[in-house]
């Protein structure tokens, strides 16, 4: 019988302690996949601002129609720039009022309404082409303002590392928790399993011979407890993206996804490393037999 | 074509790098104790001392009171517990001289029998037997054939699917002796193994051993039962204080601690 078929077994006949154990490190992963599937989603978010490649260039009141005409010239022949639309200050108003539907909104008069440009410019174009465009463009006669929307791009990035760094906080706490959850597990069953380890030394099994089916439940533990942890969020992602799809793609600008593959199948690996090495070290400290 | 005396000696067919085939080895005593001294209290030492030389296929009983160190002796040759002085040779090797790692090897070599059993109680009789074949790595249906083989020598044949834990003392007994016999071990250790057993039980069990005794193995039998020393004409060895009498007349004729 291989380690794999005496580790199968092992299982089989402490299927109590190992759901149990299974279901401790699932929820201390419940707590690493939340905090990954935030910050990817952030990611995304933070990549489609940046790709945004929006720029408003907001005129002057009472700026000549040749001098807008000729600024719009000037930017369909800037390198990047896929579109330029004049929005006048009605326009404006009509599109505000009617995004919004706010009463105050439609109180205002036109005049409280900038007329502008709307350049689009590619979504592969750099942040720093459109912040060049920009700076370019604000001393320009006729020209009021330039929105580049950067800073919401700054904004994205530092709640992107608050993120990262909340996600490597909980790793280590995941870490903590799955080594101590798992170690106690080994701990447990070796007690329960003296007498099989006593005789396995009897008859001459090697250290390594004894150790393997324990190594292995250790890694199926946090193999399975990590897989618990992307099935039960994974369900929650589904009920959510479900219920508020529309208003998140809205808020958001992007569609929320799942963990890539990728991650989830590294976090598996993770769980698996996690357990095996968790169990490796309760049985260096534990297995005690002459 | 005829053949010498040194070809029909046994060869082994592999040696490892750098070892030379001697075969004077053969010849040489299977275990030899030279001053062994161990101690768990340093005021009350278990083994004074003790010095033994024992030959292949000898079958000796090793009797003595409770506390004499008969299982300590056991538990040095199976390299449980380390001599605090002098040393035990098994096969020209010195066992407290063993690395961690070789400990297995050795103990691979030996068969040892509790008077506890020491089964594993959720196991099968078969998986209990076949362990020591496991741990060597044979294949299932080679331990499934060896293990039947022994089963049938222990008078348990078809009752391999049987779990341990409902088996009688006599028959757990059996059990222990085939898992300690199943891989063929050149010495055969026994720990007041009719110790749990009723008079009638404990000699069919020395009967088992004489047996297995008879096919070469040497068998070192622990037991304070003196009614079984008196039936069967086998060397004793008498632990006393910590040191070892040889009474190949029976206890009878010893007049130990008299000296």
């Amino acid at each position: 019988m291989n380690a794999l078929a005496r580790a199968v077994r092992a299982m089989k006949s402490d299927l109590e302690v190992h759901l149990l154990s299974v279901f401790s490190v699932g929820v201390a992963f419940v707590c690493l996949v939340t905090a990954l599937l935030v910050v990817v989603n952030v990611q995304h978010v933070q990549n489609r601002w940046q790709q945004l490649g929006k720029l408003s260039v907001y005129l002057q009141n009472n700026v000549a129609q040749d001098r807008v005409a000729e600024l719009e010239r000037a930017l369909r022949a800037t390198e990047g720039v896929s579109a330029v639309r004049f929005v006048s200050k009605q326009a404006a108003r009509r599109e505000l009022v009617n995004e919004h539907n706010d009463e105050t909104l439609a109180a205002l008069p036109d005049e409280a309404f900038p007329a502008s440009l709307e350049i689009d410019m590619a979504d592969t174009t750099p942040l720093d082409v459109r912040e060049r465009v920009a700076d370019q463009l604000r001393p320009l006669p006729g020209v009021e303002g330039v929105e580049t929307y950067a800073h919401w791009s700054s904004k994205m990035t530092s709640v992107f590392s608050g993120g990262i760094t909340a996600a490597l906080a909980l790793t280590l706490l995941v870490l903590g928790a799955v080594i101590s959850v798992v170690s106690s597990t080994v701990r447990m069953v070796l007690q329960k399993r003296h007498a099989e380890v006593e005789v396995l030394k009897l008859v001459g099994a090697t250290d390594g011979y004894v150790r393997g089916p324990f190594i292995i439940e250790g890694a199926v533990q946090g193999t399975f407890g990590a897989l618990f942890a992307l099935c039960v969020v994974g369900a929650l992602f589904a009920f959510l993206r479900g219920t508020f799809e529309t208003y998140l793609t809205t808020l958001l600008g992007v569609r929320i996804s799942f963990l890539p593959w990728t991650m989830s199948a590294g976090l598996l690996l993770v769980g698996a490393t996690l357990g095996a090495g968790a169990a490796y070290v309760s049985l260096r400290k534990h297995l005690v037999v002459s | 074509m005829a053949f010498g005396p040194s070809d029909l000696a046994f060869r082994p067919t592999t040696l490892r790098r750098g070892q030379r085939f001697d075969p004077s080895a053969a010849d040489r005593p299977i275990l030899v104790f030279e001053g062994v001294q161990k101690a768990y209290r340093a005021d009350s030492p278990v083994l004074r001392g003790f010095s033994l030389v024992i030959q292949r296929g000898e079958f000796v009983f090793v009797t003595g009171p409770s506390g004499a160190g008969k299982s300590t002796l056991l538990r040095l040759l199976h390299a449980a517990e380390h001599v605090d002085d002098g040393r035990i040779l098994f096969l020209g090797r010195e066992i407290g001289r063993l690395t961690p790692d070789s400990v297995p090897f050795l103990r691979r070599n030996i068969g040892v029998v509790f008077q506890d059993f020491k089964l594993i109680e959720n196991f099968s009789v078969l998986e209990n037997v076949g362990l020591p074949l496991q741990v060597l790595g044979l294949s299932e249906h080679a331990v499934r054939n060896r293990v039947g083989e022994v089963l049938e020598r222990v008078g348990l044949g078809g009752r391999g699917m049987e779990r341990a834990a409902v088996l009688s003392g006599g028959e757990k007994q059996r059990v222990a002796i085939a898992r300690a016999i199943v891989s063929e071990p050149a010495l055969l250790l026994a720990d007041e193994p009719t110790g749990n057993l009723d008079p009638q039980l404990a000699v069919d069990i020395l009967g088992l051993f004489e047996d297995i005794h008879a096919t070469g193995v040497t068998v070192l039998f622990a037991t304070h039962d003196r009614s079984l020393l008196d039936i069967r004409p086998h060397r004793v060895v008498v632990l006393d204080e910590g040191r070892a009498f040889d009474v190949p007349q029976g206890l009878d004729n010893a007049n130990l601690g008299a000296a």
